[in-house]
């Protein structure tokens, strides 16, 4: 089976969805390809209400919050993606037999959903500054020109407050702030009232910016506050991918092919050879285009890119910023009761500029602990079951969770392979090995020290630090770094793959440096500009 | 394959199950509901229990203040558990059933309940020291 096309655009995620947009808004002839993996089980049963009133009066409830098989009854320890409540299960559905992945250092999270794993995303949306982009690879002036066009696309809130020059940049087209819970009122508050302590020893706190409306826009509602985030995308108030595939679906000039899983790709004289293995039938099938865009995520691209030349590299770096998470008790909350309507994302973001240059930056992001239920927390407590839930429903109104995302470089010891393995569905695996350097290790523990410090500053009171094992970010970079010179296993500045004439890479492989702040808007940006860049090209 | 009489009488057994631990986890009486649901979350777990797990639920079951200190022991000494996840299995059913949500969501507390957190986090210190040891003993007689 032969299908020919002029823009063929592998992967529906973040990156994938506003290339594969960037392009057909434009006019021209564009076909997705995807594996396309959709919730059926939980997304009609949970109510347009909000946790309360779900947790008051659904008797069906325990359906999606423990899932039908009690998958959402957590009893290993921590793993990524263990944070993925069931109806957010369907995005890592498959991803071991379809991404084969084996590590002992390395856990990184991929998925074969609609929307990929952006279907997950905290909406964190941030703008690096010069500094940054400069480090990443990408020219500050192409970006801030996408930066605009994707938010004003996707509909970001967030205030110019002290954190608005790290978050926002220069952008002006944002809806005002969402509102704040109790909580954090009581935390900005007491930085408020310490601001000039906390700022000389270079924190500063600000609303967080989202990707979630608090003013409606099209076919979006504003944000209800029903503390429902981690569990459904009612009203669309909070930006996923899927939601560009389906309004790119109404088009004329986009063609959406599900069940495909692109395994590699050949240049000919016109254009670019697609082989897909089909994950319906398992049929193997060739589609042909003029150009072609990969956006499956980092990993995806790299098994592509190995695969289509040969396996000849044997190492592609990696980079995933360290991430952990500190618990902590607000002790102006203790014993409070908490607002209704509140939202689940993140509310606060502590930034710490030790350099003063907007580089390097370490992040906090804070949220209030409730809609993901009590038992998980428990758990985690070491007394008996009945008393550790006698003084966590007391603690749990204070309960604020900071989630430390760290600013990461590339380095020898971090990295994937490409190899046989004649048992796997694509008849490969990749291997990696991603291991901190002392210093870097140092690096990450006196930054969270310093977090902490600021913290108690603000009364809230951190009970213990909790690191992630490694790809528990779900942020990944750099496997084939920008570059200047056309070589194989590098993007060019324009985004065209090192080596080829027609194969642009529209996602962060070519990323050389991850900034602490979420990448998820710069990775969207950078894909605006690679799509505009192929049109260039033409 | 379990014929109709052992899955009636392994029916039989979690829902005693689920009664004592409800009683236990928040001295409340079990609805026929909720019940049910854990027979079908045991069911499908189908945890293996070892003699020492055994020994453990036995004694366990013969009274709550057993249930309490072995519990507090078992989170010292052994927090995975597997009757520990049988017990944590049941916490998360109550929690997620409207039945039961009052023992589970925030509430605005008067100054008379910190006394009750304040005998609540001695009892739990108490009943760790307890169950440490007897866990320890039970774990002795099982080797």
């Amino acid at each position: 089976m032969h299908l020919n096309f002029d823009y063929l655009v592998v992967g529906s995620g973040a990156t994938g969805a506003i290339a594969a947009k960037t392009l057909v808004d434009k006019g021209v002839q564009v076909a997705l390809l995807d594996i396309g993996e959709e919730d059926k089980q939980y997304k009609d049963l949970i109510p347009n209400k909000d946790f309360l009133s779900i947790r008051k009066q659904d008797a069906r409830q325990h359906r999606y919050f423990l899932g039908d098989q009690f998958e959402g009854i957590p009893w290993e320890s921590t793993r990524v993606g263990s944070q993925l409540t069931p109806p957010r299960s369907f995005l890592t559905r498959f991803s071991d037999v379809l991404f084969p992945f084996d590590s002992e250092s390395f856990q990184p999270l991929e998925s074969a959903a609609k929307g990929g794993l952006g279907g997950g995303w905290g909406l964190g949306s941030y703008v690096f500054s010069k500094l940054e982009l400069e480090a990443v690879g990408l020219s500050d002036y192409e970006m801030n020109a996408s930066y605009e066009e994707v938010i004003s696309y996707i509909g970001v809130s967030g205030i110019y407050d002290d954190g608005g020059k790290y978050g926002l940049g220069s952008n002006k087209k944002i809806q005002p702030a969402m509102k704040l819970d109790v909580n954090h009122q009581k935390i900005l508050k007491a930085y408020q009232k310490n601001k000039s302590k906390l700022n000389k020893n270079d924190i500063y706190v600000g609303q967080s910016v989202l990707a979630l409306l608090t003013e409606d826009k099209s076919n979006r509602k504003a944000v209800q506050y029903r503390d429902m985030g981690f569990w459904s995308d009612t009203n669309k108030s909070a930006y996923r991918s899927w939601m560009t595939i389906d309004e790119l679906n109404k088009k004329s000039n986009f063609i959406y092919y599900k069940n495909c899983l692109v395994t590699k790709f050949e240049e000919f004289d016109e254009g670019v050879r697609v082989f897909v293995k089909r994950t319906d039938t398992n049929e193997i099938q060739v589609y042909t285009c003029k150009k072609l865009i990969l956006s499956p995520g980092v990993l995806g691209t790299a098994r592509i890119v190995s695969r289509s030349f040969d396996y000849k590299k044997e190492r592609l770096p990696i980079i995933c910023n360290p991430y952990s998470y500190m618990p902590c008790i607000n002790r102006r909350q203790l014993g409070k009761n908490v607002d209704q309507y509140q939202t689940s994302f993140a509310q606060l973001v502590m930034y710490l500029d030790e350099q003063k240059n907007n580089f390097d930056v370490g992040v906090a992001a804070l949220f209030s602990y409730r809609s993901l239920l009590l038992f998980k927390l428990i758990k985690e407590t070491p007394l008996n079951f009945a008393d550790a839930r006698i003084i966590m429903q007391f603690l749990q109104s204070s309960f604020t969770i900071a989630g430390i995302h760290h600013p990461e470089k590339g380095s020898e010891n971090k990295f994937v392979s490409l190899v046989k393995d004649t048992a796997s569905y694509t008849g490969d695996k990749l291997v990696g090995q991603y291991i901190l350097s002392d210093s870097e290790l140092i690096r990450n523990i006196n930054r969270e020290k310093k977090f902490k410090s600021a913290l108690i500053s603000l009364g809230c009171y951190p009970m213990k630090t909790i690191q992630t094992p490694a790809g528990g970010s779900i942020h990944y970079g750099g496997t084939l770094p920008f570059s200047e010179k056309n070589e194989l296993f590098s993007v060019l500045k324009n985004g065209k793959l090192g080596g080829t004439k027609n194969v642009y890479v529209a996602d962060g492989s070519g990323f050389k440096y991850l900034p602490a702040k979420g990448v998820t808007l710069t990775l969207m940006a950078n894909a605006h500009r690679v799509a505009k860049n192929v049109l260039k090209n033409e | 394959m379990l014929t109709d009489d052992r899955i009636y009488s392994a029916d039989k057994f979690y829902s005693m199950e689920a009664e004592v631990f409800t009683a236990y986890l928040i001295s409340s009486s079990l609805r026929e509901r909720e019940k049910k649901l854990y027979n079908k979350a045991m069911a499908h777990l189908d945890l293996k229990l070892s003699n020492f797990d055994k020994e453990i639920l036995k004694r366990m079951m013969k009274s709550k203040t057993n249930m309490a200190t072995i519990d507090a022991g078992l989170a010292l000494i052994k927090p995975t558990s597997l009757v520990r996840r049988k017990l944590f299995t049941m916490l998360a059913i109550l929690e997620a059933s409207p039945n039961y949500t009052s023992y589970f969501i925030p509430q605005e507390y008067n100054f008379s309940y910190y006394f009750k957190l304040a005998f609540t986090s001695f009892r739990a210190v108490f009943r760790a020291v307890v169950g440490f040891f007897l866990v320890k003993k039970i774990e002795r007689k099982c080797i």
